[in-house]
């Protein structure tokens, strides 16, 4: 019976994200959500955990306000879950939050099958530590799936690329990475919520764990997507449909 | 003071918002139309477990607090009036006074699967001549061996056509006066029991409301609720936990109508610019996002309460006054915001405003409410 | 004198990185190698197009993909220390891109839309919170390394008589071939339509009310010589139209010459996947949805009002 390990993120819902005067963010009204892609991973999970037993932790990596996304995930049917908590893992870069995944996946989590990550973090999108993850651990790697099933020890996965669909197996242990349309996440019952609590968490301190070495990248700057548009609007009277029209025309985007 | 939800609490209400915009805002306006109810809406809520929140997980429920419950039906009825009143009155008063008045026997037949929605609860007091005067009412039960033979008619019963489980309310000692009315669970069935004319309202419309007619209907003694002559008493305390209901359900409304509200107020342009900058509109949007806070206070003060094991009766009264007289006084606001394309079907703000009405009226008028408060602050 | 190595996967991505590497290189000065699959096909013309070197990888084994090149050129770029490597943004790209970063253990700037030199280093842009900002990232090692969004840079125009070094890289050494085996391939279902070619496109948003409505789009559309795109739940929610159809980050990426959201309230993850058209139109009536913040041209209204006058329009 497999072991499934997924990854998770509690990210900032980008639908509270406001133009702050000057070009920058505005974060003060932002709320928080469990990645949207990590949903289908953790479903994913538990849907193969339902139809062959076995069982799946979440791990996460995060400020300690992170915990109510590990309930979150918990809630989504996960069995246990490892909270890699310190104030400090805000701005993590993407080696350094696989530095320590993989050290406690090595060292707290033990013998696994799968791990399951979601295509990218709903916040960053660097798409970066499932495929790093895999390396990190020495196994194979299978990114962008939208079918997936284990049996006798081997991944099948089916990977939607450019123009083509592969078909690909890999021995276990793997990684696979899987895109939304693999599944419909369930929205969580009051009971799912309520015994999310009582599950197991591990919570590792920075000191648990080893050194993950500095940033690789450093960000300069994060500011607001400006789209340099005119910005002109039309009403819908006759006239000014025809106005639109003749403003297409002129721009020579349309015969 | 705490004023915050707890990480439960936050995150029930985040999937119950969920749940509605995947399942209830889609078919909010047909249902309303067709005065339809959603089977298939309470199917789904059965599966999540929302229709029996605070009612234990031994008797079949989730075994959270009431605050929690009054969260999902907040939600519910931002999105939908009407199946937000149809969990509160089969959670907060066919299911809460089965478990508290009920016997094991009782809770095993009836609470477990009213707290699993597999069955539907619905709450029988009102009679023709007897709405605020419940002591009018002349329904009567008489022991007749092993049975009670109910006889009388009922109006106004909420979840009437639709329901499973009815707690009807019939003088077993008329002449006991205040303690002669007892409580009898009687399931959808039971020979002598229909249900009379469906009636048409004006708002509230998904919701299905008859009459209860009882002809020689006869009960097993094991179905009364609680002591004989205790009815009275049993129906207040189920007002207590509805009445927090029907506050929420009207938090809800004032909640969509602040939405709709804003929404429409920075979209329409008038004298050239959004009406949002004009004050008159400015203004009310502020009156409304201030009362929405206050009856969201108040509804979850009275819950609070409830869940530390305190009288609420006042707080409950308080938050359903409140609540329900800002939730009218707010949808005609919403509607005069959005002029004649809020007063046109297909405009939400046009449910909203008919929806809101009846929380001023059932589970106590607002002079009921009054009554109750004054007594209270008067004693 | 900087190195630039270039990954190969597609003769359209390559050229893009060509021209984004020519341009990088223009600047300090330095060589371009194209990294490419054995049979070598089409090299002339990427010496053509820029490349002064191409290594041939080495033959794979049947049912091995692509990815399995990955120990093979981490081994060399550790041995050889380019300067910069560029990998195309696709599906491909985006799994081995991280995956070589990781063995060279230096940072990866992913899906990056925007380079330049900044005193000698170079700084990235990329867009993050669904494309509602822009992130500017330095690399604070070596190699620096990105994939970079398709359509973002164009191709250099090519110079006739360059010639390009050519060698090749040893096979895949015992113990380091993946476990990762292809069993079926198939090509996708063509769709009639190729949104990412197209010169104009519509894209329908949940303004429609219903899928029959995306027949007065259709009609629209073909009035302005366009193919019909849409916002994300109308493919992967409602599956009104097919997913291939969704446009924006998680959908695809388009570059038309004008493009129009009918009903598209303009998130985000939508826009971000329009960025580069040359003019931006909507239609909405919801004054302050965002899109009109990023649109060239607006009409504010109904779309079932101003459809049908815009379709009486074009046809005068």
């Amino acid at each position: 019976m497999p072991h499934i390990v997924v990854c998770f993120k509690w990210v900032i819902d980008e639908t509270y994200l406001r133009r702050a005067p000057g070009g920058g963010l505005d974060f003060s009204s932002v709320d928080y959500k469990l990645s949207d892609y990590d949903r289908n991973a953790i479903e994913e999970a538990v849907r193969i955990r339902t139809a062959l037993g076995g069982t799946v932790t979440g791990i996460t990596v995060g400020p300690p306000e992170a915990a109510k996304g590990v309930k979150d995930a918990l809630s989504r049917g996960m069995d246990a879950g490892v909270f890699i908590a310190d104030p400090a893992f805000v701005d993590l870069d993407p080696s350094q939050t696989v530095s320590l995944i993989a050290q406690a996946v090595r060292n707290h989590v033990g013998p696994f099958d799968l791990i399951i990550c979601g295509e990218g973090s709903g916040d960053l999108y660097a798409q970066q530590v499932g495929p790093r993850l895999a390396e990190a651990l020495g196994i194979d790697c299978v990114a962008f799936a939208t079918q997936i099933s284990l049996e006798g020890g081997t991944l099948t996965a089916q990977r939607r690329l450019e123009g083509v669909i592969e078909v690909v197996t890999a021995p276990l242990p793997a990684l696979v990475t899987v895109l939304p349309e693999i599944n419909t996440p369930r929205i969580p019952g009051v009971k799912d919520t309520l015994m999310a609590g009582k599950k197991p968490v591990r919570t590792l301190a920075k000191g648990d764990l080893g050194a993950t070495g500095g940033p690789r990248l450093q960000t300069l700057a994060v500011r607001a997507a400006a789209m340099e548009r005119a910005c002109e609007k039309f009403g819908v009277e006759e006239a000014e449909v025809i106005r639109f029209v003749d403003a297409l025309k002129k721009r020579g985007v349309l015969a | 003071m705490d004023f915050k939800l707890t990480e439960e609490q936050e995150l029930i209400k985040k999937n119950m918002r969920e749940f509605c915009e995947k399942y209830v805002d889609p078919i909010a306006a047909e249902i309303d139309e067709n005065s339809r109810h959603p089977a298939e809406v309470f199917q789904k809520l059965a599966e999540g477990d929302w229709m029996g929140i605070p009612i234990p997980a031994q008797y079949g429920g989730s075994g959270a607090d009431y605050l929690t419950h009054i969260c999902a039906v907040e939600e519910l009825a931002r999105s939908c009036a009407s199946t937000g009143f149809t969990v509160s009155i089969h959670v907060g008063i066919a299911s809460m006074l089965i478990l508290l008045f009920g016997n094991e026997e009782q809770k095993k037949t009836f609470l477990v699967p009213l707290a699993k929605g597999e069955k539907l609860g619905a709450f029988v007091l009102t009679e023709p001549g007897a709405g605020t005067d419940v002591m009018a009412a002349t329904t009567t039960a008489v022991l007749d061996g092993d049975h009670y033979v109910i006889n009388g008619t009922k109006t106004f019963t909420s979840n009437g056509p639709t329901g499973d489980t009815y707690l009807v309310f019939a003088w077993t000692d008329k002449a006991a006066g205040r303690k002669g009315m007892s409580a009898f669970i009687v399931p959808r069935g039971t020979p002598g029991m229909t249900a009379g004319n469906h009636f048409a309202k004006m708002g509230l419309r998904s919701s299905q409301t008859s009459e209860m007619l009882f002809k020689d209907c006869r009960v097993p003694k094991a179905n009364l609720l609680g002591k004989e002559g205790n009815g009275l008493a049993m129906a207040m305390t189920g007002f207590d936990h509805g009445r927090t209901g029907i506050a929420a359900q009207a938090v809800g409304i004032i909640q969509a109508a602040l939405e709709e509200s804003v929404r429409y107020a920075k979209e329409r342009v008038q004298f050239g610019q959004p009406i949002a900058r004009h004050q008159a509109i400015a203004w009310m949007i502020a009156d409304m996002a201030t009362d929405l806070n206050a009856a969201r206070f108040l509804t979850y003060h009275a819950a609070w309460l409830k869940d530390q094991g305190q009288p609420f009766s006042k707080e409950a009264s308080m938050a359903k006054l409140f609540a329900s007289e800002k939730a009218m006084h707010h949808t005609i606001k919403a509607v005069q915001i959005q002029g004649g394309y809020g007063y046109c079907k297909g405009a939400k703000v046009e449910r909203l405003m008919r929806d809101a009405k009846i929380t001023e009226i059932y589970e106590g008028t607002s002079e009921a409410q009054r009554m109750v408060i004054s007594g209270n602050v008067l004693r | 004198m900087a190195v630039l190595w270039i990954f190969s996967e597609t003769t359209a991505s390559t050229k893009e990185l060509l021209g984004l590497g020519r341009e990088l290189i223009s600047a300090v000065g330095g060589s371009i190698t194209v990294l490419m699959g054995p049979d070598g096909e089409g090299r002339e013309e990427w010496a053509a197009y820029g490349a002064d070197e191409i290594i041939l990888l080495p033959l794979l084994a049947d049912g091995l993909a692509m990815e399995a090149h990955i120990p093979v050129i981490a081994a060399a770029a550790a041995e050889e220390k380019p300067d910069i490597i560029l990998l195309p943004a696709t599906a491909r790209g985006r799994e081995m891109a991280p995956r070589l970063a990781q063995r060279l253990d230096t940072g990866l700037c992913s899906n990056c839309v925007a380079v330049r030199w900044s005193g000698g280093d170079i700084e990235m842009d990329r867009v993050v919170y669904g494309g509602a900002a822009i992130q500017t990232v330095k690399f604070l090692t070596r190699p620096v390394m990105a994939t970079v969004a398709p359509k973002t840079f164009s191709p250099p125009v090519p110079e006739e008589g360059r010639s390009a070094r050519l060698r090749e890289l040893p096979p895949l050494a015992a113990g380091t071939v993946p476990g990762v085996r292809i069993v079926e391939k198939r090509e996708k279902r063509r769709l009639a339509r190729d949104l990412t070619q197209a010169k104009v496109v519509v894209a329908a948003g949940r303004g429609l009310e219903k899928k029959e409505d995306l027949a007065l789009v259709e009609e629209f559309a073909s009035l302005v010589g366009g193919e019909v795109g849409c916002t994300r739940p109308l493919s992967e929610e409602l599956h009104w139209l097919p997913t291939e159809l969704c446009i924006g980050l998680s959908g695809v990426s388009v570059k038309p010459d004008l493009y129009i959201g009918v009903g598209v309230s303009g998130q985000v993850q939508h826009m971000t996947g329009v960025r580069g058209a040359k003019v931006i139109a909507a239609v909405n009536r919801d004054e302050n949805a965002p899109i009109f913040a990023q649109a060239d041209l607006g009409i504010v209204g109904d779309l079932y009002e101003a459809l049908p006058k815009l379709i009486t329009a074009l046809k005068k």
